[in-house]
Order: C-alpha cells, then sequence, then structure tokens
C-alpha cells in the first residue's frame, strides 16, 4: 500500500481501488445510463410487502420508502422506528407522502394492471410448482422403488405401453405423473444418475417464463441489493457451466447432479396440461430402461444398484417430436482399453454403466463431454488425481467383439442408421483418450 | 448488533407475543401474507444462499422449516440444524415464531428448542425475512449471549472453547436420533 504524503498529521491510506480508479464521466441532461430490470426494480419495490410501491411514503429523517399501507401498519403494530434503520419514528407526522416517486413508478410502469397480472401469473406458475414438490419426491420414490425391484422382475416386451410401471403399484401412479422440472430439490437431492433432454420446443415456451421471472427476481433488501445482485449472478452459474461443457443448443442436455444446491433449477413449471401427453412418453421411457437391462448380460446385472437407476426424467411434454427424434444409449467401458484394475473403473465401481437418453442430433463429441463432465460431477473428490481431465473415445459395436472408434462430429442418429440398424439401445463403449 | 433475550418476555410495544394466536384476520390480508410469503420463498430459491435454505412445510405456506449449517470456525461448524418458522397473520408485522427442531446445545436456545432472540422480539423489523432470520441464527450459533442465558450450562461451559467442543460431540452422540 502506498501512502502519500501530504499534511502533517494526517496519512491517507489508499486502496488498490482508489489507486486505480478514473473519475467518473459527468452526468447531464442527455446523459443515457442504462439500468437493469433487476436493480431498478429493487428501488421502486416497497421492501414490507416486496411489491411494488403503492402511495410511497417517505420518512422525513432517514428517507426511507414504502408503501402507504405498509408503512401505517407496521408502525401500529410494531416499535416506533423506521423498519429499514431503526431511527425513530414518533407518528405518521414522521413521513411524508412522496407523490414525484409514484410519478416515477408510473411513467416506467405505466400500467400497474398489466405489472400485476403478470406478477400473479409468475406467482401462480412458481406455486403450480411449489406444490408439484411433493409430487416430484413421490416420483423420485417411485423410481427408486422400481430400480430397486427391477432385477427382480421378468417382463415381456409386448407388456409396454400403459403398464410400464406396473410392476409396483407405488410405481404406476408415479410414473404417470408431469414431471416437474422447476420444482428443484427433489429432482436435485436424488442420488440417482439424471439425463434431462429438453426439446427445442419445450425449451422455448421456457424461455418466456424465464424472462419475465428474472425481471421479477427481487433482492430482499434494498440495502443488501448490491450482495444479492452478486449472487444471483453467480446463481445462474451452477447449472449453466454444467451445462456449458455438456451440451450445446443442439443438445440440450442438462446435467443434474445431486451435489448441485436444491434451488438451482429455478424455471417456472410448465402448465399441468402436460400430464396428459406426457403419460405414454412416460411409460416409454420406463419401458425403455427395461429392454435396455433385457439387453445386457448377466454379468451386468448385477452391477446394478439402487443407486444406478438411470431412468431420464425428461423435459415437459415432446409431443410435436416423434420418438424417432430420440435416441437411447447404453454406455459401457471399453471391454479391453478400459480393463478392471483401470483407475478410473475402480473409482466408478458398479456406476461404469451409463444408460442415456438424448436427441438424436446430438454428436458423438457431445456425448463424450457429457460423459467427461458426469463422471467428474459423479465421482467428485474421489476421482483420482491423474484423470481430472477426461477425454474420451467413443466406439459403437455393430457386432459383438468388433468395436468400431467413432469421429467427433457425426451425429447419433447417423451412428445408429450407420452401425446399428436394431430397434434397441445403441450400445456405445468408452475409453481413455490416448494423448 | 442482535442482541438476545428471553422467549417468555413478551415483545415490548404491541406486536410481539400477543398477535400470534389471531386468527381473525380478515381473508384479504391473508392473501398478502401469502403473497408476501411466496415472494420470500421465490427470492429464497433464486438466491441460493449459503448455509441456510428453507421450504414450507407441505402446503401451508404458513409454516416453514429451514435449515442452518453451524458456522465455520466455530464449535458448531459441521453440524445441520433443522427450524420450524410459523407465520402468524400478522406477518411481517410480527415475528415468526422460530424453533429448533434438531436439539441445539447453545447459552440461548433451550432443550425445547425456543430461541433467545430479540429479533424475533421487541427488535422484530417487518423488513426482516426467513433469509435473515436464518442468518441471524446461523450467527448467533457463533456469537452468543452468555449474559442472559437459557441454557445455564451451556453458558458457563462457553468460555472453554476446547471443553464445550467436547461436550457438544457427545451431546449429538446421544442425541443422534433427534
Amino acid at each position: 500500500m502506498t501512502s502519500l504524503d501530504p499534511a502533517p498529521n494526517k496519512t491517507w491510506e489508499l486502496s488498490l481501488y482508489e489507486l486505480q480508479r478514473k473519475p467518473q464521466e459527468v452526468i447531464t441532461d442527455s446523459t443515457e445510463i442504462a439500468v437493469s430490470p433487476r436493480s431498478l426494480h429493487s428501488e421502486l419495490m416497497c421492501p414490507i410487502c416486496l411489491d411494488m410501491l403503492k402511495k410511497t411514503m417517505t420518512t422525513k429523517e432517514c428517507l426511507h420508502r414504502f408503501c402507504s399501507d405498509c408503512i401505517v401498519t407496521a408502525l401500529r403494530s410494531g416499535n416506533k422506528e423506521c423498519p429499514t434503520c431503526r431511527k425513530k419514528l414518533v407518528s405518521k407526522r414522521s413521513l411524508r407522502a412522496d407523490p414525484n416517486f409514484d410519478l416515477l413508478i408510473s411513467k416506467i410502469y405505466p400500467s400497474r394492471e398489466e405489472y400485476e397480472a403478470i406478477q400473479e401469473k409468475v406467482m401462480a406458475k412458481f406455486n403450480q410448482t411449489q406444490s408439484q414438490q411433493a409430487l416430484v419426491n413421490s416420483i423420485n420414490e417411485g423410481i427408486k422403488l422400481q430400480s430397486q425391484n427391477r432385477p427382480q422382475r421378468f417382463r415381456t416386451k409386448g407388456g409396454g405401453g400403459g403398464g410400464g410401471g406396473g410392476g409396483n403399484g407405488n410405481g404406476a401412479a408415479n410414473v404417470a405423473a408431469p414431471p416437474a422440472p422447476g420444482a428443484p430439490t427433489a429432482v436435485g437431492r436424488n442420488a440417482s444418475n439424471q439425463m434431462h433432454v429438453h426439446d427445442t420446443a419445450s425449451n422455448d415456451s421456457n424461455s418466456n417464463t424465464n424472462s419475465i421471472d428474472r425481471e421479477n427476481r427481487d433482492p430482499g433488501h434494498s440495502g443488501t441489493s448490491a450482495a444479492s445482485a452478486i449472487t444471483s449472478a453467480s446463481n445462474a452459474a451452477p447449472s449453466s457451466s454444467a451445462n456449458s461443457g455438456a451440451s450445446t443448443s443442439a443438445t440440450r442436455m442438462q446435467v443434474d447432479d445431486a451435489s448441485n444446491p436444491p434451488s438451482v433449477r429455478s424455471t417456472p413449471s410448465p402448465v399441468p396440461s402436460n400430464s396428459s401427453s406426457s403419460k405414454p412418453k412416460r411409460a416409454m421411457s420406463v419401458l425403455t430402461s427395461e429392454r435396455s437391462e433385457e439387453s445386457e448380460s448377466d454379468s451386468q446385472m448385477d452391477c446394478r444398484t439402487e443407486g444406478d437407476s438411470n431412468i431420464d426424467t425428461e423435459g415437459e411434454g415432446n409431443g410435436e417430436l416423434g420418438i424417432n427424434d430420440e435416441i437411447e444409449l447404453v454406455f459401457k467401458p471399453h471391454p479391453t482399453e478400459m480393463s478392471a484394475d483401470n483407475q478410473l473403473i475402480r473409482a466408478l465401481k458398479e456406476n461404469c454403466v451409463r444408460y442415456i437418453k438424448t436427441t438424436a442430433n446430438a454428436t458423438v463429441d457431445h456425448l463424450s463431454k457429457y460423459l467427461a463432465m458426469r463422471l467428474t460431477l459423479d465421482l467428485g473428490a474421489d476421482l483420482p488425481e491423474a484423470c481430472r481431465v477426461l477425454n474420451f473415445c467413443i466406439y459403437v459395436a455393430p457386432q459383438p467383439q468388433q468395436l468400431v472408434i467413432l469421429n467427433g462430429n457425426q451425429t447419433l442418429h447417423q451412428v445408429n442408421d450407420k452401425f446399428w440398424k436394431v430397434n434397441k439401445p445403441m450400445e456405445m463403449y468408452y475409453s481413455w483418450k490416448k494423448t | 448488533m442482535a442482541q438476545n433475550i428471553s422467549p417468555e418476555q413478551s415483545g415490548g410495544a404491541g406486536g410481539g407475543g400477543s398477535k400470534h394466536s389471531d386468527d381473525s384476520m380478515p381473508v384479504k390480508d391473508n392473501h398478502a401474507v401469502s403473497k408476501r410469503l411466496h415472494k420470500e420463498l421465490m427470492n429464497l430459491m433464486m438466491a441460493n444462499e449459503r448455509g441456510i435454505s428453507a421450504f414450507p412445510d407441505g402446503e401451508n405456506i404458513f409454516k416453514w422449516v429451514g435449515t442452518i449449517a453451524g458456522p465455520r470456525n466455530t464449535v458448531y461448524s459441521g453440524q445441520t440444524y433443522r427450524l420450524s418458522l410459523d407465520f402468524p397473520n400478522s406477518y411481517p408485522y410480527a415475528a415468526p415464531v422460530v424453533k429448533f427442531l434438531t436439539s441445539c446445545f447453545h447459552p440461548n436456545v433451550d432443550l425445547q428448542g425456543a430461541i433467545c432472540l430479540d429479533i424475533l422480539k421487541d427488535k422484530w423489523s417487518a423488513l426482516y425475512d426467513v433469509r435473515t432470520i436464518l442468518l441471524s441464527i446461523q450467527s448467533l450459533l457463533g456469537e452468543p449471549n452468555n449474559e442472559s442465558p437459557l441454557n445455564a450450562q451451556a453458558a458457563m461451559m462457553w468460555n472453554d472453547q476446547k471443553e464445550y467442543k467436547k461436550y457438544l460431540d457427545a451431546f449429538y452422540e446421544k442425541h443422534k436420533d433427534t
């Protein structure tokens, strides 16, 4: 730290910021300043009702603003002090109306009704999500139960359709329920490996609600607005960073992980009208995972554990896209390259076989990135230091014992057409990339 | 900052305890309360605060369950505590009733889980919300007020942190199931 040497008795300690900073430009009448909706909203919000200020009252001494109704009730029911800073407020006379501020608000939001309508809508959506929480919990319970039961169950392919979850009574009810991607905790907490596949249509509809939603998310206090702006910025990080590696706009894979904190997924839930359309869909996916199991050899059967349930919790009703646009994969370690004494395989143990369902236009590169990310997330600290950077080669086995290495830019659809053709989940293998 | 006072002591001016049993609030107000609670919930879920979390307990938006992680660099580090929050119809003008569900050995928490914290009583302000309440309780864990203890034994032991930690570990071993 440099100290300048001014007046005899005073030393000025300048912080790094103070040493570096440049003078700000002068603000004139013609200056335009861009303000983010969020920080604007925190200025226009009443800290008591967390809504937009209505008939603004300002405290005369400390200049804090509240809705007229809110501050009057607060003074009547509580201590005679400013709710924000505890400055003494003797009575209503310590407040003054602030019509200019009301005017300002009405300039920015000309139609309060419209604003409130949007608010209501967002809240309604959110409530739905929240009440679906319990539902999601039970769905996950059902999935868990199913995966426990699965090894003992025997099922012919013809049994499919609506009977997908019929194996246990619990599962049947749960499986038919609409997935609620907005309800975060249950999905996040479930320790199973899940891969969310969103189709384009549903994603678009979500991004709409999302943007409204973003405008409305708002720091609790005006005093803490800076801090919460930071948290909400970083808050976007867990999900998006998880995405960036694993997916591109083409694949839209979403990695959900047990280590993700509960509130990561903030998208309001889709309307429940999907429930009808998602019903057959869901049954499909259950059926699928059973089919994939049937195709496994016995040795792999006993690799399965409860935690390994790789049921896809798919995105919202993708009725528009045919089933053909999705592809199911079984991912196994390369039989020779990745033998059992391999560090990674040892760390993975029974989790080395992966079941994935994704869009057919995902490429092999996407897949290997997804795999690297997924394994890193799963293993966490268990991952040996040496294999922090995971790089995989992907193979497909058109015939048993014959592995073909795949080019990164092929889509899964192409691979499927070229090598697989059979109507069952494509079996793929992974191994270290030799550098 | 936040001083603790006995929970038996009723809130100084109007607000406090007397309002909690007041269920005769008009429906319209009730809507405003649940609206604010929903907003809080939404903000809380967006903010993704470290070390604390809270969610309504079932369908009733007026009853929440929160968790706080024991603050780092204190004897409580590594522990997780569950708390119940009961919101009165006069929320946010009156404080919610907050209690530890997990047993907590602390100078300002009694064995029933009642918490002795001024901001939950006479220092309540309508600006406090679930987030700030939980953060306050979290910081109370590391900085107890030993002047007016609810748990005199804990207050006496507090000075010897090593001994306290030892006792704490034994305490949690004993209360594992709760």
